[in-house]
């Protein structure tokens, strides 16, 4: 019955052979072809392995920027964000038509962006690094000293960001395993660790030798050795004492600092921008466009209370030909900082160490000392000494309207952080809106953001 | 396929016949009505495998070996006639009629083997060529199926030209992924990505998500398709495994016929019109003193100064209404096709070339495309059959800039929005554009100055061996192989002139960036099919393995900073390598199937696919996917003596299938970051997950197929319950640990649906013919569980609607401000439609005229509509100024509801009726033609067709169909798209 084709069989042979050569149901594992894995620096990381993941931080240290700058600025009146093409960035930020905060704000997201997932991620980076020094016999304990004792420079430094942002709401400090992350813990305890981060870091960096095991960028220019590191370090600590209101630590860690009462004002470390693969500096706005659709530009009410002659005002603000307008707000001045994307934005500034010296004094009751502190910066900016009373409160509003313009627009979002720190029974201000004016928005000054949508979900997810 | 089976089956029969047949009937088959010759008809000697085709000229002849034996005639579109030989007859001649309603048609049943309708346990749509383009024109072989499947609910991204849809058949699969079905061409798993070309990226839009790209299904003439099978869900694409969660469609390309060559050649000649404006607003003083009210000085001069322009334009009579100059434009386009078809017995060839040329609405904008195909059979031996497809295509489309944008201005939707029509943006005498006040960009400029190109150039080639093993009275076996190759290589080209309006105030004018994208899929298949009777029931065997490779490697470069006209990235300032990555791809998969068919009365079938992908976590691992189904022809029993319904088919049918983990998921890697001239690793906000697994999905569907008055009229009722599990999840971790997300397996749906079909011959009178068709759908998913907390993803934010995704609820629920408790916002509207339904018809008069349309209707889904956010901000919105609730407060600064701050203003409902098709037809008689083209034509029709003529919709924007986002969960999110055409056709074609 059976009619078989012999030509049929050639095909079937030549299948059966092809079959046997190689088995079509054999699969392969493969790597990434597109990144090296985490698991890779984990154990025993070389050298070169532990350079790439130190410029890993240094570029993560940056991440921040964009958002705390223009949301922290405009929370703090300093700036408003015109963008024509989302007016959220006017109607969230700045809290127009009665908009409630949420756990979504526009620029901020699900997981906080560049206040909150940006400095934590930042935070990671360093601890992998720490761990990855901690399993490696390629450095000496010498050249790991250096290694942790920046890391946890930059850990202090980006933690203070969530600190500041979520306030009274407190932040996580436990952040190692992603999997199980520790609680929320009170704004003071908080900084009371970023304290201890900050002091073992300085003592690694103390105890590091005089050169670095890696290279940092141009920003670090200065301080790219173990001595200079340490400088960066207390004059990161300063900053968090004057937060932690703990005034004679302040005046200890500026003395450790690189404050330089005669120095160039500006003098400080940088994060490093520039073009091609490298990203272009965030702030970057060409002065005066015909229609520049998303600018920064100067609050009203920091225009209205401005000094006359203030150099810091002809210094950063740009007089715009076309007054920029959009759904309503009108912009007269842009920000002229930053004329070229590849400049660096100094993170901490000799001008804010010196306003940070003038505060604790008058805090001291160094009233003399205060006042000499507070001429520097009035000197600098061509306004004259000062001349008004010279009891605690005074001063330290003198000093609080010195820092508005000094650290205009700085990526630590200074004034909202100030007037908050000032604010309160027994304190300078009743209320924040007392300080910062709203009046040309008829927005709402919020005082700290709520959590965002990731942590209120991982609280239920974690409690499921 | 399935010719090729039937071909296969009846070459096998005619090497018995020959040894054993004891007397030959001869005769020839001929349609009912007309007397013309039926080629190709099959004639079955009923209860044995022996039987053969007709030739050109309609005549056969068949050795049958015991007499009286019923000899079966049938032909697709015709009804089937069984007519009993005895001894005496030598000679025997049939009329078939033909049917609207054709259940002998054949419908895929496994990788290996197909049913006939009559027999099928699963309602698998099928889409002809004459459904397909027979109506009308058609960009797109998807474009094509609006309202022609139940249970596939389509949706075109805009009005681009080259396509950019997304089928969702049965509901959503994936969370995460895009729920878009399989295609498979020709035996080829074919790339339907719609593709990256950076447009966001240059536009400032964000990720290219919102890129507009069309989906590559594009390349695919649809002419040159046969037909279109979709298989809805797992229980009819079970056997295809691990790529089969949202469905399957199988698309087989037309073949040649043995006997004459045949030359048809045919144009069609398109006029593309706007269907829906929206109006601009015009202004007056009081508005413009609304408009820039204020009082600080800055304001005051800004008023004097909007003023004096309106008052300009009001001298000069000088208003622009910019919709109007950018949409509303007529464009031509034009769709030139020949196929050249013939064969003998042992070759058959099919050659079809077309020639695609349409402009969309906006100047610079269009889409070419150039395909060529070779389809070739042949007989190497009395066994073994080879079939080759081959094409060529090469697409090139310009889409312009629409859509979303971010301060780049790169988008005309946007830049209109905030121009009043008081201000001339045109091109000045001297050659110049005026910079625009009110916006980052000239319009006008960006369209004369700018690319969004893509060119593709795509061969898919793919091969079937079928070797007759052995073939008796009572049973046969055979050996198929078959596979294919889709190559893939799309060049992408986005530019910006360096004297544009934005690129001037950059630190680096003028932007290009420039992609290559290759993707190349090969896939390969064998199978052994084993077919026997064992007393009255016919049994099928199949078992095979199934091999998938993929890769694709994309590179992006971008200049900033051109020379002066410059569109060479060496010709830039900033160089720099936007993206590239490399994916590879492995599956593997065996395959078994039993078949039993008890005398066409109980059909039944079980079959198993296992599936192991180098995607998963762990790639060793084998993935079951089981079926099962069962259909009774309660008609065919002899108890069933009821004249009136002639077909009642009970149905249920099983099957599980899985849908692939996505690329990368399982590593976690350390990102290139680059500062200062150093190159750094980042670790990833996103980690990987090495227990991945792929997403399943498990569907029961059950229904009954009806026909009454010999089928003249067929119900076809379906019930789904499709249950997903280890839907892929981003778990989004605490982000204080420095990561943001993981990927995991925590998430299943359940989507359950009705697809209701009837159709039927209305009338049938020699000189009216009217054939009708009904369908209705619906299909409802909620996120079943949830093992991670409910969470907002998609759109653009809680104030603009995003999409909530939590346990018991609709999956699709837009939410959006305010806020009730912390992370929990108010529910303002579903995406998900609350049915489909479409209604076609066609009608054939005097014999000569054909008339036909569809109507295709959505009824609910909403949408984020953001487009109206835009030009309320820029005033420009029709009515703007107008004062409906008397408050003071314009409805431009004002809508509803109150308090006027929340999200709900942006949700809107979708709903729509559409007159997808119609056309009327004009076909020359015989005797007309011949003496008209003096016997050189043989056949000669022409015609008027339209697509999108008529949109029926309360939706105030362009279409209730627009998304900026493609595929996917979000993809009814509206942001100043490119508006829908509405299309008219002279359609001419002439048979040589």
């Amino acid at each position: 019955m059976k009619k078989f084709n012999i030509k049929g069989l050639f095909p079937l042979a030549a299948l059966a052979i092809l079959a046997a050569s190689c088995n079509p149901l054999s699969i392969e594992k493969f790597d990434d072809p597109n990144n090296p894995s985490v698991s890779s620096v984990t154990n025993n990381a070389t050298k070169q392995q532990i350079q790439y993941l130190v410029t890993g931080l240094e570029s993560k240290h940056r991440d921040y920027v964009s958002n705390v700058t223009n949301g922290w600025g405009s929370l703090g009146r300093e700036i408003w964000l015109l963008n024509s093409s989302d007016t959220r960035n006017i109607t969230e930020w700045l809290g127009l038509n009665n908009f409630q905060l949420n756990a979504n704000v526009f620029g901020y997201g699900a997981t906080g962006g560049g206040s909150y997932a940006s400095p934590y991620g930042a935070v990671k980076q360093a601890n992998v690094i720490l761990d990855a020094a901690a399993n490696t016999n390629n450095l000496t304990d010498l050249e790991k000293k250096s290694v942790t004792g920046f890391s946890k420079t930059i850990i202090g430094y980006q933690l203070m960001i969530p600190a500041n942002w979520l306030y009274g709401n407190g932040i996580r400090i436990d952040v190692k395993d992603e999997k199980n992350p520790g609680p929320f813990v009170s704004y003071t305890a908080a900084l009371d660790h970023i304290k201890t981060q900050l002091d073992e870091g300085f003592a690694e960096l103390n105890a590091a030798g005089s050169t670095l095991p890696f290279k940092l960028s141009a920003g670090f220019a200065g301080y790219d050795n173990p001595a200079q590191l340490a400088k960066v370090n207390r004059a990161i600590a300063a900053r968090l004492a004057v937060y932690r209101k703990d005034w004679p630590g302040a005046l200890t860690a500026l003395g450790q600092s690189f404050m330089n009462l005669t120095g160039s004002l500006n003098d400080g470390p940088k994060h490093t921008y520039s073009a091609g693969a490298d990203a272009v500096n965030p702030l970057f706005a060409a002065l005066d466009l015909s229609n520049p659709g998303n600018l920064r530009v100067v609050s009203p009410s920091t225009i209205r209370d401005a000094t006359p002659g203030d150099q810091r005002v002809i210094d950063k603000f740009f007089k715009l030909t076309t007054p920029f307008t959009v759904i309503g707000l009108t912009g007269e001045y842009q920000d002229r900082r930053y004329t070229s994307n590849t400049l660096p934005i100094t993170f901490i500034r000799n001008e804010e160490l010196i306003l940070i010296k003038a505060e604790a004094e008058a805090q001291l009751d160094q009233t003399l000392n205060a006042v000499q502190s507070i001429n520097i910066i009035r000197n600098a900016a061509k306004i004259g000494p000062y001349t008004g009373a010279t009891d605690k409160n005074s001063l330290l509003r003198e000093i609080l309207y010195q820092r508005r313009y000094s650290l205009w627009a700085e990526p630590g979002g200074h004034r909202w952080v100030d007037v908050r720190r000032y604010t309160g029974p027994g304190l300078l201000f009743a209320s924040m809106s007392e300080q910062i004016d709203a009046s040309f928005d008829k927005g709402i000054v919020y005082t700290q953001f709520p959590l965002p949508q990731a942590e209120v979900n991982w609280e239920l997810y974690k409690n499921k | 396929m399935k010719q090729k089976l039937l071909c296969f089956l009846l070459l096998c029969t005619v090497i018995v016949n020959v040894a054993y047949a004891q007397k030959t009937i001869t005769g020839k088959v001929t349609e009912q009505g007309n007397g013309l010759p039926l080629p190709n008809a099959s004639v079955l000697i009923k209860g044995t495998n022996q039987g053969a085709s007709t030739n050109t000229d309609g005549t056969y002849s068949l050795g049958v070996k015991d007499l009286p034996a019923t000899f079966v005639f049938s032909m697709l579109g015709y009804e089937s006639q069984e007519i009993t030989v005895t001894s005496q007859t030598t000679t025997l001649n049939v009329r078939l009629k033909e049917n609207a309603n054709d259940l002998n048609e054949v419908i895929v049943s496994g990788l290996a083997s197909t049913v006939k309708r009559k027999n099928a346990a699963n309602a698998v749509s099928s889409v002809s060529a004459k459904e397909l383009t027979g109506v009308t024109k058609p960009q797109t072989a998807d474009g094509a199926l609006y309202g022609k499947v139940a249970g596939a609910n389509i949706r075109s991204s805009g009005g681009a030209p080259g396509g950019g849809l997304s089928i969702q058949l049965r509901g959503f699969s994936s969370l995460q992924g895009a729920s878009q079905p399989l295609i498979i061409l020709d035996g080829v798993y074919i790339n339907n990505a719609s593709q990256a070309t950076g447009r966001a990226t240059v536009s400032g839009a964000g990720a290219s998500s919102q890129d507009d790209g069309s989906n590559r299904l594009a390349d695919i003439n649809p002419d040159e398709i046969e037909n279109m099978e979709i298989l809805k869900g797992p229980s009819a694409a079970a056997i295809y495994g691990t790529r089969a969660n949202a469905g399957v469609i199988i698309i087989t390309t037309k073949k040649g016929k043995s006997g004459k060559v045949k030359i048809s050649l045919s144009e069609d000649f398109g006029l593309t019109t706007p269907l829906k404006l929206l109006g601009v607003d015009d202004w007056s003083e009081a508005k413009i003193n609304y408009f820039y009210a204020g009082t600080t000085a800055a304001q005051t001069t800004r008023r004097n100064l909007e003023l004096q322009r309106f008052r300009d334009a009001q001298s000069t009579g000088n208003f622009v209404n910019y919709e109007e100059l950018f949409y509303d434009n007529k464009r031509f386009s034009s769709n030139t096709r020949l196929n050249i078809s013939g064969g003998s017995d042992n070759t058959q060839y099919f050659i079809g070339a077309g020639i695609n040329d349409e402009r969309g609405l906006i100047k610079n904008t269009g889409f070419d495309r150039y395909s060529i195909r070779a389809n070739i059979d042949q007989k190497i031996s009395k066994a073994l059959q080879l079939s080759v497809n081959t094409s060529y295509t090469r697409s090139n489309t310009d889409r312009g800039f629409t859509g979303n944008q971010n301060r780049s201005g790169a988008s005309i939707g946007y830049a209109i929005s905030a121009t009043p029509n008081y201000f001339d943006l045109r091109q000045r005498a001297d050659g110049s554009y005026p910079d625009n006040p009110y916006f980052t960009e000239n319009p006008i400029a960006l369209v004369d100055k700018s690319t969004n190109n893509s060119l593709v150039n795509r061969m898919i080639s793919s091969f079937n061996l079928s070797l007759n093993l052995f073939q008796t009275d009572n049973s046969f076996a055979k050996i198929i192989v078959n596979g294919g190759l889709d190559y893939l290589q799309n060049t992408t080209n986005i530019y910006l002139a360096e004297d544009l309006q934005y690129q001037r105030g950059l630190a680096n004018p003028g932007d290009i960036l420039n992609g290559k994208q290759e993707s190349f899929n090969t896939n390969i298949q064998a199978a052994a099919v084993y077919n026997w009777n064992l007393g009255k029931v016919n049994l099928n065997s199949q078992v095979g393995l199934v091999r998938l490779d993929f890769a694709n490697d994309l590179l992006f470069v971008r200049g900033q900073g051109l020379a002066p006209l410059q569109r060479n990235i060496k010709q830039s300032a900033l160089q720099t390598v936007n993206g590239q990555t490399f994916s590879k791809i492995q599956e593997a998969g065996v395959f078994l199937q039993q078949e039993a068919n008890f005398d066409d009365k109980i059909i039944g079938t079980i079959g198993v696919r296992f599936d192991k992908s180098s995607l998963n976590g762990d790639v060793n691992e084998w993935y079951a996917f089981p079926k099962a189904s069962l259909a009774i022809n309660l008609t065919r029993f002899g108890f069933w003596k009821d004249n009136f319904i002639s077909q009642f088919k009970p149905r249920i049918a099983y099957g599980e299938t899985a849908g692939p983990v996505t690329f990368g998921s399982i590593y976690t890697p350390l990102v290139g970051t680059n500062i200062g001239g150093f190159l750094g690793s980042a670790v990833s906000a996103t980690y990987g997950n090495e227990l991945l697994r792929p997403e399943t999905a498990k569907e029961l569907e059950f229904g009954v197929d009806l026909g009454f008055f010999k089928n003249r009229l067929t119900f076809e009722g379906s019930y789904y319950i499709k249950n997903t599990a280890n839907n892929i999840q981003t778990l989004n971790l605490s982000p204080s640990t420095g990561v943001t997300s993981v990927p995991s397996n925590l998430a299943e749906l359940q989507n359950k649906g009705i697809e209701l079909t009837l159709s039927g011959l209305v009338i049938d009178k020699p000189n009216f013919k009217w054939n009708s068709r009904l369908m209705y759908w619906k299909n409802t998913v909620i996120v079943s569980k949830l093992d991670i907390p409910s969470y907002t993803i998609g759109g653009f934010g809680v104030s603009y609607g995003t999409f909530l995704i939590k346990e018991g609820t609709k999956l699709g629920t837009i939410v959006g401000t305010p806020q009730i408790t912390p992370g929990v916002y108010t529910e303002w509207g579903n995406s998900q439609p609350d049915f489909n339904a479409s209604f076609s018809n066609n009608f054939t008069f005097f014999k000569n005229f054909d008339f036909s349309f569809l109507f295709d209707w959505k009824k609910g889904g909403y949408n984020s509509n953001l487009s109206n956010l835009n030009t309320d901000e820029g005033g420009t919105t029709k009515g703007w100024f107008e004062d409906e609730n008397g408050d003071g407060i314009p409805n431009g600064r004002q809508r509803n509801p109150a308090p006027y701050n929340n999200a709900g203003r942006f949700v809107e409902e979708a709903s729509y009726i559409k007159l997808r098709e119609v056309g009327l037809y004009y076909t020359m008689p015989t005797a007309l033609t011949n003496s008209l083209f003096k016997n050189k034509v043989q056949r000669f029709r022409m015609g008027v067709s339209g697509n999108n003529l008529i949109m029926i919709s309360k939706y105030s924007g362009y279409d209730p169909e627009s998304s900026t986002f493609g595929a996917g969960l979000a993809n009814n999110v509206d942001v100043q798209p490119y508006p829908s055409a509405r299309r008219f056709f002279l359609n001419l074609s002439l048979d040589f």
